[in-house]
């Protein structure tokens, strides 16, 4: 069977992608963007060889199996990743292992793409602080998912359009020149960096001078036992029995001093 | 106000007898329902993630979720206004364990906030609603990514599996519905359950006369959590290399012999220290701290 891509058929995935991507269709996109599977079975459905397709989409999932977000940051796009490389198989009649190295890569170019949009809408959801202050609720709506749903779709459809279109030889150029580029490296500093921001505005709102040595022992307790991979979970309870102990002791001193 | 024929509306009757034009008093908020707990909840599950940021991370979400809430429990704009804004403030959690948890346990304390300003009573303050958030939201998170991202969706996906490797396309629609249909009850009950929790917290904590210990407490768990967090989730290091008659200097293996952590550290107390100097300048420091960070990467110095 011959199959071809369209610029039609090409610019659905691409939509459909920037609706995985924008996370538009709410919380449960989760599994559609940590999963190559839905997105497997849409360019099927589109392409109209849903049999190969999913054969080719099964393989690509066990690559990645159990993978997962911690604070929301995932080393690889999955759904990216099969968007290309499922349509690419087909075309090619390729064999599913052959789809799984052209996916891996584009996986991971997607999610710098993933964390481009974060970069993006950092700047352009500031209009929220004003509807907020004004205590307007419609524009607070809109700010918030009308304005991120924009910047997926403008960031996504063209790229993912125009990667189908003109094919995977490009693909895999644009990958080995950018991977180890500076964009990238300025784009993994800053969002790297920017979490400090996030958390220096909840230590001022919290605005306890006189207790920032907890900030102190939690940010080296954190540093020196990295390599132990403490779960979160642990963390906390260290955090609650200091709180706990600190409360009692300073209110038996209290008692005392009165 | 006429719905309401309690204690609040004498002590309405009295403000307005006194001073009309000074006139401060808050209105009764409307009750909260299960429906508007599931409003919420719906808000927050479909927000999710579409507005993720770096610099709040998903707070902008889980504000979208109590819109319709706030608006019931706060007639009053000034009020309306401080809670929308307070809710914008960094925020990251999981989606059902943690956001449907936190949903339920906000509402009851924004509830127990907004009748004791109408009731003119001492509310329980916007700092305890804060860091009741944020010291919960980390706990929380590490067990939601444990089990509904790295347990839960895998065996979903892996019982399907077989019908995707034969050409099925049911192997791929049902983890995910199996998924969806099942975060999104479970989700919906922590709601209700964190609710009810928070409604009980909130009666013990305006009686007891304990909000000074408590708010201690919270305080010093919120600073506790950003400092994991910092530890965690800032990425700064250096990639400078520079030789001394022939020896090459790493910047970066310097700088962690003598203080492990160093960098993350300055970058998180410049931002507080700019705050503490300037006031919660939030935009200009978002643009200062992205120019550092361009400038000093782009010659790889981080």
């Amino acid at each position: 069977m011959q199959v071809t891509l369209s610029i039609w058929q090409a610019l659905l995935i691409a939509i459909w992608v920037a609706l995985v991507e924008s996370r538009i269709l709410g919380f449960a996109t989760l599994m559609m963007r940590f999963s190559p599977l839905m997105t497997g079975m849409m360019v099927g459905f589109i392409m109209g060889d849903i049999k190969q397709a999913m054969i080719v989409t099964a393989a690509i999932q066990l690559v990645y199996m159990g993978f997962v977000a911690p604070g929301g940051a995932l080393p690889a796009e999955p759904a990216i990743g099969a968007a290309i490389a499922v349509p690419v198989a087909l075309i090619g009649h390729m064999s599913p292992h052959a789809a799984i190295a052209i996916a891996v890569p584009v996986a991971l170019l997607g999610s710098y793409l993933y964390q481009f949009r974060f970069f993006l809408n950092t700047f352009a959801l500031k209009p929220m602080d004003k509807y907020a202050r004004e205590g307007n609720a419609h524009g607070l709506r809109f700010s918030i998912i009308g304005i991120p749903a924009l910047i997926s779709f403008v960031l996504f459809i063209p790229l993912i359009f125009i990667a189908l279109y003109f094919g995977a030889p490009v693909i895999s150029m644009v990958i080995t020149n950018f991977a180890h580029g500076t964009v990238i490296h300025v784009l993994n500093s800053v969002g790297g960096g920017l979490a400090a921001l996030g958390i220096a505005i909840i230590m001022q709102v919290i605005g306890k001078q006189r207790l920032l040595p907890f900030f102190f022992l939690a940010y080296f307790m954190s540093v020196a036992f990295a390599a132990l991979k403490i779960n979160m979970t642990i963390y906390a309870i260290f955090g609650v029995i200091i709180a706990i102990i600190y409360v009692s002791l300073s209110q038996k001193n209290a008692k005392v001093n009165n | 106000m006429s719905d309401n024929p309690t204690a609040a509306s004498k002590k309405d009757e009295i403000q307005s007898e006194t001073g009309e034009t000074t006139d401060h008093r808050i209105p009764q908020p409307d009750p909260i329902t299960n429906k508007d707990l599931m409003k919420s909840w719906f808000g927050w599950w479909w927000a999710n993630e579409i507005p993720h940021t770096f610099d709040r991370m998903l707070a902008p979400s889980f504000c979208f979720g109590l819109i319709p809430t706030l608006q019931k429990l706060y007639k009053d704009k000034d009020e309306l206004a401080k809670a929308f804004q307070r809710h914008l403030l960094f925020f990251n959690t999981q989606a059902t364990w943690g956001g449907g948890t936190l949903t339920g346990v906000t509402i009851s304390l924004e509830e127990a906030r907004a009748k004791a300003l109408a009731n003119g009573q001492e509310p329980i303050s916007e700092d305890m609603i804060n860091n009741t958030k944020v010291g919960l939201m980390g706990p929380l998170a590490g067990i939601g990514d444990s089990i509904d991202s790295g347990t839960i969706q895998y065996i979903f996906i892996a019982m399907f599996l077989p019908f995707a490797k034969q050409g099925n396309f049911l192997g791929a629609l049902l983890p995910f519905l199996c998924f969806a249909i099942a975060t999104f009850t479970y989700g919906y009950y922590f709601t209700k359950m964190g609710y009810s929790l928070g409604r009980s917290a909130a009666k013990e904590i305006m009686t007891g006369g304990r909000m000074a210990g408590i708010i201690d407490g919270l305080g010093i768990l919120g600073l506790y959590m950003m400092g994991i967090l910092a530890g965690q989730y800032i990425t700064i290091r250096s990639y400078l290399k520079f030789s001394i008659s022939g020896k090459v200097f790493n910047l970066n293996s310097i700088l962690n012999e003598i203080l492990p952590g160093l960098l993350p550290l300055v970058a998180v107390l410049l931002v507080y220290w700019y705050f503490q100097r300037q006031g919660l300048k939030i935009t200009r420091a978002l643009l200062y701290l992205t120019g550092a960070l361009i400038v000093l990467s782009i010659f790889y110095i981080i």
